[in-house]
């Protein structure tokens, strides 16, 4: 007999929740030894049960919806990102993919070296940081400064509040602080540092993110414009 | 319509600007339950979906339907994203007291209750009304069938159908277990 059609059937709800009379979950007991259906469907309701003592009743009433402003603001951001990204593409030519696959080591695979879009000429170096864990994403934009250098870092796919310190070691060996910023997620993420080490004489470029450091040479501009499309 | 791309179109991918548009309003609210209902707070809650379609936007090309449906791979991202949310406060309560180990994770067992207060909402009010008086208020069967002008045995049977009606919406919202 399956339990569809079983005359037991509809007293498996209150025993799968243990509100059977005694002398009544004796009989459906005995029942249950000959009926495979109704064995069946308890066990079933009994896995519905089991997640029944998770759920606060308080909140069944409510469904709480996200703030009319959200999605608007997450489409906003999506759209600067697809912006950002398409005109780092067009002007350092960069395959992103490929640092997805990498392994969560502090390791360099690729790095751009390009003239900037200004007419000064006076170039400035974009460096892709890769070997990454697959949902970081760092890369930065060095650009040599009357004081210094400027230098651009963009950070995404790490921990709201996560503390990003930036530093640049010389050809000496030197290594010079290029100042701090925090990751947020609602906010830019675009920081914009400086450090007083000349460009020409910068031979790396570090970024500490929480506890992990990611380092990534800076190397000399030998092949500037290659890949410039006009 | 564009041509097509040299890459095999991947449905559900976020791809475009349009398709994070389709998503958020496909799934944007269930996201927003779970996350407010694991992080307790409204301004999290809302970080968390939107650090969650960022990372779905980013890592689009990664989607694939074969393993799973959209949504659940939108889940699996808000469930890491309010892990670290979780990680970066480590001020959350634990779930268990006085010394005893959770089964599950306190991130799961979160979801697992979402999951359950979500099937309640999506079941009948006739069934959701047995269930909570006398499974939640622990209410004998005859005092909830007097207040409600039935018989008990009309309780006993809605309790059956509601946990199926239960069962039926788990399904529906993702549980596998």
């Amino acid at each position: 007999m399956t339990a569809e059609r079983c005359e037991w059937r509809e007293s498996l709800g209150a025993h799968a929740l243990g509100r059977l009379a005694d002398d009544e979950r004796a009989a459906l007991e005995a029942h249950l030894e000959g009926c495979a259906g109704c064995r069946a469907e308890l066990e079933s309701l009994a896995g519905v049960a089991r997640l029944m003592p998770l759920a606060d009743p308080e909140r069944f009433d409510e469904a709480p919806a996200p703030p009319s402003a959200l999605g608007e603001r997450i489409l906003a951001t999506v759209a600067a990102e697809r912006r950002s990204s398409r005109r780092r593409r067009r002007r350092f030519g960069l395959a992103w993919s490929g640092a997805a696959a990498a392994t969560a080591t502090a390791a360099v695979l690729a790095v751009f070296v390009l003239a900037g879009g200004g007419d000064s000429g006076a170039p400035e170096r974009h460096v892709a940081f890769a070997s990454l864990p697959a949902e970081m994403h760092i890369d930065a934009t060095l650009a040599p400064r009357s004081y210094g250098t400027e230098i651009q870092v963009y950070v995404s796919g790490v921990s709201s509040g996560t503390l990003c310190r930036v530093f640049v070691r010389g050809t000496g060996g030197a290594r010079l602080s290029a100042g701090s910023f925090r990751y947020r997620w609602d906010g830019d993420t675009h920081a914009v540092l400086s450090s007083a080490l000349d460009l020409s004489n910068t031979e790396a470029i570090g970024i500490r993110v929480g506890r992990r450091t990611f380092v990534a040479p800076v190397t000399p501009v030998s092949q500037a414009g290659e890949n410039r499309r006009t | 319509m564009p041509a097509p791309a040299e890459t095999e179109t991947v449905a559900g991918a976020l791809r475009e600007e349009r398709d994070v548009r389709e998503a958020y309003a496909a799934h944007a609210g269930e996201l927003y339950g779970f996350a407010l209902r694991s992080l307790g707070d409204a301004g999290m809650a809302e970080e968390a979906v939107q650090e969650t379609f960022l990372r779905a936007w980013r890592a689009g090309e990664r989607f694939d339907p074969q393993i799973g449906s959209l949504r659940t791979w939108l889940f699996a991202i808000l469930r890491n994203v309010v892990i670290d949310l979780g990680r970066a406060r480590a001020v959350r309560p634990r779930v268990a007291e006085g010394g005893i180990e959770p089964s599950v994770e306190p991130i799961d067992e979160a979801l697992l209750g979402w999951q359950m207060e979500e099937a309640m909402r999506r079941i009948g009010e006739q069934h959701r009304r047995v269930l909570v008086e006398t499974y939640y208020r622990g209410r004998p069967y005859a005092e909830v069938a007097k207040d409600l002008g039935v018989p008990e045995g009309t309780v006993k049977s809605r309790v059956y159908y509601g946990l199926r009606a239960l069962r039926v919406a788990l399904e529906e919202i993702g549980y596998d277990g």
